[in-house]
C-alpha cells in the first residue's frame, strides 16, 4: 500500500470512499482529463499526487531531505539522552 | 465482559488539558483514571514521512474539514498527547488584552497575576525556552531579514522543547522526542503518581444521578464495557468532541451555547523562491514570528516542512508546481494566522461532529491584508518570486472568500466559560453550569479567539482546575511552599 492510499484509507466515511475513488481516477490518464472539468478537485488531486511523489525517499533525497537519516539521528539521540 | 474501576476523578482525554489535569491531580493525592479514545504513540514508530504520519497520528488522518465558505482543513491530534503531539510547540501566555476582555465580557476573574503561577508551573514542566537563531534555520533567516528591512516587530518563538536539533518535522512526530508534548511529560508523571491511563477507551455515557456525577461508561478497543465510578469527571475531549459528548449526555445545554462560539484561528501560507539555499526543513519549522499587526488580528508565523509537505501546500499546479519543487532547497515558506471574529458551530450527527464555519467580512479583510503583508515580507527579504495562496492572477486586495486556501489549528470556544449560567457552558472554575461534579478542561472553555497559539492557555487553565479540585492555590514551580497536599481531591 502506498502512503497516499494509507492516508486516504484512514479518513472518515464518506471522505474515505470519495477520496479513494478520486485518487484512483487521478492515477489514470483519462481520469486526469475528466478531473480537469472540476478545477478545485483537480488542484487537490494534483497536490496529493505531488505529495506522494515527493514523499518517495529517492526523490526527496535529491532535494536534500533524507527521512531515514532524520529518523536514525533521532533514534541515536533518544538512546544517548535516555528519552522516551 | 465488563471491567470496573473506581477513582476520585475520571479524566476523559489525554491531550493538553486532560493530561495536565490528571498529572496535577494524581500528584496531589487523588485517585485518577484517564480514558483516552486514541492509541499511545511511540517515537520508535515515527517515519518523518508526512502522508504516513498524517494517517497514524491525526484524527481521521488529518482530514477533518469545516463546512462553509471557504471549507477549512482542521487537523487534530489523536491519542496520548492529543494535538500537542503534532503541533509546532509554540508557547504563548494568554495576552493581557484577552484576559481583560474575558473579565469584562464573560465575568471571568482571570488576570495575569492569577494565572502567573499556573503558567510558570507549565513552562517549567515543558522546558519552555526561546528558539536560538542557529536552531531556527534558513527559513526564519528569510523572514527575519524581511522584517528587519521593513522595521516590523518580530522575534523568535518560545517552544516546549529540550535538546531540539531542528529535525523539521514537528507536525509529523518529533523523531528525537525533543518536543515536550504532554504524552512524554505530564502523562508519565500522572502514571508515576498512580493514575491509570486506559487507551482505546471510547466514552459512551457520563452517569449522573440527582444532578451529580457518578461515573463514566466506556467501550474499550477490545469491544468490552468499562465503567469508572467517580464523583468528579473532567471532560477534556477537545473543542470539537467535548460538545458532542456533553450533548449526547444531555449536559451543558442550559444556556444554548454548547457547540456554538467556535473560533479557529484560520491560517494560510505563502512561499518565496530565494536566490540563497534555504533548506526549510533544516531547523525548527515554527521558530519565528512577526507581530507588527497583532492588534489588527494578524500574526505572521513560520511554517516549513520536508518536500512532501511543501508539495502539498505550494499553491501552484502543473509545470509551475514541478519547476518550483525542483527548486525546493531555495523555497521559503511563512504563514498568516488570523485572530478571527467569525464564529462557527459544532453539532453532532450520528455521534460525529459536523462543523459549520463561514468566514465573516472582517476576517476576509484580515486575510486580504495579511496575505498582502506576507508578500511585502518576502519582497523585502529579496525574494526572486513569491507564490501567494490565491488562485493565479487574483490580487490579495481583491480576493473573495472562495479564493482563500485555509487551514486552522486552534479550535476554541464550544463550551465557553462565562460566569453567568445563561451565557456560558462552564463557570470561571470550569464547572459545568447546571451539573455537579462535571468540569471541562480543554480548548472548548476558552471564550474568545486568543490571537496566539493556545496550548499554554489550555494547560494553565487545566492546572488551575486541578488545584481547585485539590482545594489549594496553584503553587508556582520551584516555590518553597511545596505542592498540594495529599487527599484533598474533590
Amino acid at each position: 500500500m502506498t502512503s497516499l492510499n494509507e492516508f486516504a484509507a484512514a479518513g472518515p466515511w464518506p471522505q474515505r470512499a470519495v477520496l479513494g475513488a478520486l485518487v484512483s481516477l487521478a492515477r489514470r490518464r483519462r481520469g486526469r482529463a475528466l478531473l480537469r472539468y472540476l478545477p478545485q478537485v483537480d488542484q487537490l488531486m494534483q497536490a496529493l499526487l505531488a505529495t506522494e511523489h515527493f514523499d518517495d525517499p529517492a526523490v526527496s533525497r535529491r532535494l536534500g531531505w533524507d527521512p531515514a537519516a532524520v529518523i536514525a539521528r533521532g533514534r541515536d539521540l533518544r538512546r544517548l539522552e535516555g528519552r522516551l | 465482559m465488563t471491567s470496573h474501576l473506581a477513582a476520585d476523578v475520571c479524566v476523559i482525554g489525554a491531550g493538553a488539558g486532560g493530561a495536565v489535569a490528571a498529572a496535577e491531580l494524581a500528584e496531589g493525592g487523588a485517585r485518577v483514571v484517564v480514558l483516552e479514545q486514541g492509541p499511545a504513540h511511540s517515537a520508535h514508530d515515527f517515519t518523518a514521512r508526512p502522508p504516513e504520519m498524517l494517517a497514524r497520528l491525526y484524527r481521521d488522518a488529518g482530514q477533518t474539514t469545516t463546512l462553509g465558505m471557504p471549507p477549512i482543513g482542521l487537523p487534530l491530534g489523536s491519542g496520548i498527547g492529543g494535538t500537542t503531539l503534532i503541533n509546532s510547540g509554540t508557547c504563548f501566555r494568554t495576552p493581557p488584552r484577552v484576559l481583560d476582555r474575558w473579565a469584562a465580557e464573560f465575568g471571568l476573574d482571570l488576570d495575569e497575576a492569577t494565572l502567573r503561577p499556573a503558567f510558570e508551573r507549565v513552562e517549567q514542566a515543558l522546558s519552555v525556552s526561546e528558539v536560538t537563531p542557529e536552531l531556527a534555520g534558513g527559513n526564519a533567516d528569510v523572514a527575519r531579514r524581511g522584517a528587519e528591512r521593513l522595521g516590523w516587530s518580530h522575534g523568535y518563538l518560545r517552544r516546549n522543547a529540550r535538546g531540539c536539533v531542528g529535525s523539521g518535522v514537528c507536525a509529523y512526530g518529533c523523531p528525537t522526542s525533543a518536543k515536550q508534548h504532554v504524552g512524554i511529560t505530564y502523562v508519565p508523571r500522572a502514571e508515576a503518581a498512580g493514575a491509570q491511563v486506559v487507551t482505546g477507551a471510547d466514552v459512551r455515557r457520563i452517569v449522573m444521578r440527582g444532578g451529580r456525577a457518578r461515573g463514566v461508561e466506556a467501550r474499550t478497543a477490545a469491544g468490552e464495557s468499562l465503567t469508572v465510578e467517580a464523583p468528579t469527571i473532567v471532560v477534556a475531549a477537545g473543542t470539537i468532541y467535548t460538545p458532542v459528548l456533553l450533548s449526547r449526555n444531555g449536559l451543558g445545554g442550559g444556556s444554548g451555547e454548547l457547540g456554538r462560539n467556535l473560533s479557529l484561528h484560520p491560517a494560510t501560507a505563502g512561499f518565496a523562491l530565494m536566490d540563497e539555499t534555504v533548506d526549510m526543513a533544516r531547523g525548527v519549522p515554527q521558530s519565528f514570528y512577526v507581530d507588527e499587526f497583532a492588534d489588527e488580528g494578524i500574526m505572521l508565523e513560520g511554517i516549513a516542512g520536508p518536500p512532501a509537505h511543501a508539495a502539498m501546500a505550494l499553491p501552484l499546479k502543473g509545470r509551475r508546481h514541478a519547476e518550483a519543487m525542483a527548486a525546493y532547497p531555495r523555497l521559503a515558506e511563512f504563514g498568516v494566522m488570523v485572530s478571527d471574529s467569525s464564529r462557527g458551530r459544532v453539532r453532532a450527527i450520528r455521534g460525529r461532529p459536523l462543523i459549520r464555519y463561514d468566514l465573516d467580512d472582517a476576517d476576509v479583510a484580515r486575510f486580504r491584508a495579511g496575505i498582502g503583508r506576507l508578500r511585502e515580507l518576502f519582497d523585502a527579504a529579496g525574494a526572486r518570486e513569491v507564490f501567494l495562496p490565491l488562485p493565479h492572477g487574483v490580487k490579495p486586495e481583491e480576493a473573495r472568500r472562495r479564493d482563500f486556501k485555509l487551514m486552522a489549528f486552534h479550535p476554541l470556544g464550544t463550551a465557553r466559560a462565562d460566569a453567568r449560567p445563561a451565557h456560558g457552558v462552564v463557570d470561571g472554575d470550569l464547572a459545568l453550569h447546571g451539573a455537579q461534579g462535571v468540569y471541562v478542561a480543554d480548548g472548548s472553555v476558552v471564550p474568545s479567539s486568543l490571537g496566539v497559539n493556545p496550548q499554554m492557555t489550555i494547560m494553565a487553565l487545566a492546572t488551575r482546575l486541578a488545584f481547585h479540585l485539590l482545594g489549594r492555590d496553584v503553587v508556582a514551580a520551584g516555590s518553597s511552599s511545596g505542592g498540594p497536599e495529599v487527599g484533598q481531591a474533590a
